[in-house]
């Protein structure tokens, strides 16, 4: 690994990126294709690096012509994530007609607006997403297409995206890599540096940065939940381990546990003899 | 021999069976004495609440594909067996001579993990499933999967005669964000050492059958390998994709390194100490 590597992905994360993107651009396309009977991936793009990576595998499974990229900027988008969304969409040769951007602005207000008295910055943020999950299944319908998902494996195990907005795509190609990871194969798949390399963030208010609000830095955050969850660690080894105070491992630990519902459909109650849940169990390729 | 190495649709066990039927075409025109398909082939593996649900239709194919074994050829397979009713085992049926010939069911059922085997199978009973079959060419033994992780299926089966024993297994793919610079997962080299110990310690040839393939969110990685009594990997099966691999196997071999090994020292008393802890 190249010294540069070394800062992006911690040694104890790296990834055999060609083994790792071989297989995730197969899946998708056996997924799309077989299981789904689509020909076509719908992929909301934000300049940021899990989009800019999704867009690369569903390029690599189902080509560059079966790549539908969309760019949903609002009133909170920095001008430079659409400069380098529009960089990804270069890089990967997406046709010039299966890109396009549309505003969620108005979408947004309205429906802000129809909520009554003045909405704190949280439901706004939430809308927004929302609204691109209604968008990106539009044209996904229209197109005979799936929503690809952008969530990262660091995401979504502390539950940080909406609930029926990011959340709500047909799958996760990333979903089980970390953010460091994902980093790491963008730039090893050769997607512009600058998205790689630059702060993550939602963009879902002006100036909102993940790190910051998460109170901890990416490959922190993913060691310890490396530690945790795929090594099973204790909470005071880690922060042994990690030379970070243990009240922050406690933080980011219980962050997970207060964050399951998101992971999971919502609960039915029992009543009858064999109900959705527990004792529904079923292969999801069924028939 | 041949190693079919396949995909199979979960719970689409008409359209797993065409298949089959394709696979043993083509074994047949390979001239291919022994034939061999993954763990629950004809169902699939993940089954879920489904293992009880497709019972019938693996009886259904059964019946059809062992009427296409030809005079002498063996064709093993996998699929969910009926034990008594409302029980069912994860098992593997041995056709050949126009007939299902023969079954055994898995002994021991992986529940960890994604695995959940003993949630929905019974064991098969050492008793009554460790079996040796024949054919006009040798005598071979069939066990599933995890059974390999154990040390005496391989082994009773090899005393009890048997020089080739068949592993029909459904091995999931793990760890591959760290996979080895060549692509190697660490379940294909603890698999590959695995087989090589069994093949050396009790002096048989080792097919294993890997299934391949996405089913829900596994993908089983295949690799499937054929290991000589010596514990050599004789032919070794495509990463990741469906393959058909023949070999041809010497019998010799397993009479040369049982000559020079201590296969035939077999101490009952380590049983007795295990069975009493």
């Amino acid at each position: 690994m190249t010294p540069e590597l070394e800062e992006i992905v911690p040694t104890d994360l790296r990834l055999n990126t060609d083994r790792v993107s071989a297989f995730l651009a197969r899946r998708l396309a056996l997924y799309v294709n077989e299981y789904a009977g689509r020909t076509r991936a719908i992929v909301g793009l934000s300049g940021g690096v899990d989009s800019a990576v999704v867009a690369y595998l569903s390029a690599k499974a189902l080509g560059p012509e079966n790549t539908h990229l969309y760019l949903l900027p609002s009133s909170s988008t920095p001008p430079e994530d659409m400069e380098d969304a529009k960089a990804v969409v270069e890089r990967l040769r997406i046709p010039e007609g299966n890109c396009r951007e549309v505003s969620i602005e108005k979408h947004t207000m309205d429906l802000a607006s129809s909520l009554g008295k003045r909405q704190d910055r949280l439901t706004v943020a939430n809308i927004k997403a929302r609204v691109r999950m209604i968008l990106l299944h539009g044209f996904a319908s229209a197109l005979g297409g799936l929503v690809v998902g952008t969530g990262d494996k660091s995401e979504i195990t502390i539950g940080y995206f909406t609930k029926f907005g990011d959340g709500g795509a047909d799958l996760f190609p990333i979903g089980d890599l970390y953010k460091s990871q994902v980093r790491q194969m963008a730039a090893e798949v050769g997607l512009p540096e600058r998205v790689y390399r630059k702060m993550p963030s939602p963009a879902l208010w002006e100036g909102q940065s993940a790190e910051s609000e998460l109170g901890i830095d990416y490959p922190t955050l993913d060691r310890i939940l490396y530690r945790r969850f795929d090594l099973w660690w204790d909470e005071k080894s880690i922060a042994a381990d990690l030379e970070v105070p243990l009240a922050t491992v406690e933080r980011i630990v219980q962050q997970v546990k207060r964050t399951q519902h998101k992971r999971y459909p919502p609960e039915v109650f029992k009543l009858s003899l064999r109900s959705h849940g527990s004792d529904w169990r079923y292969p999801r390729e069924w028939g | 021999m041949g190693l079919a190495q396949i995909s199979s649709k979960i719970g689409n066990v008409r359209e797993n069976a065409k298949r089959h039927a394709e696979v043993m075409k083509k074994a047949g025109e390979d001239k291919a004495d022994l034939t061999c398909f993954p763990e629950l082939s004809l169902p699939g593996y993940s089954l879920k609440d489904l293992a009880y649900e497709v019972v019938d239709d693996c009886q259904v194919a059964l019946t059809s594909l062992a009427r296409r074994t030809a005079e002498g050829q063996r064709v093993m397979c996998g699929y969910v067996r009926q034990d008594a009713l409302g029980l069912v085992q994860n098992s593997a049926a041995i056709m050949g001579d126009g007939k299902v010939l023969g079954t055994t069911s898995k002994f021991f059922l992986p529940t960890y993990g994604l695995f959940e085997e003993l949630r929905y199978f019974v064991p098969g009973n050492p008793k009554t499933d460790l079996r040796v079959f024949e054919s006009d060419k040798c005598r071979f033994g069939v066990i599933i999967c995890e059974d390999a992780w154990h040390p005496e299926p391989i082994q009773a089966l090899a005393r009890l005669g048997a020089e080739v024993v068949f592993c029909l297994a459904s091995s999931p793919a793990r760890g591959i964000s760290r996979a080895e610079p060549d692509g190697e997962l660490p379940i294909e080299s603890q698999w590959l050492s695995l087989l090589k110990a069994h093949a050396l310690m009790s002096n048989v040839f080792i097919a294993f059958v890997n299934r391949v393939g996405p089913e829900d969110d596994e993908f089983f990685w295949g690799g499937s390998t054929l290991v000589s009594p010596g514990g050599e990997a004789l032919a070794r099966a495509k990463r990741d994709e469906a393959d058909w691999v023949t070999a041809d196997i010497d019998l010799d071999e397993v009479k040369r390194a049982r000559r020079f090994s201590s296969f035939r020292d077999y101490r009952a008393e380590f049983h007795e100490v295990l069975r009493d802890l």
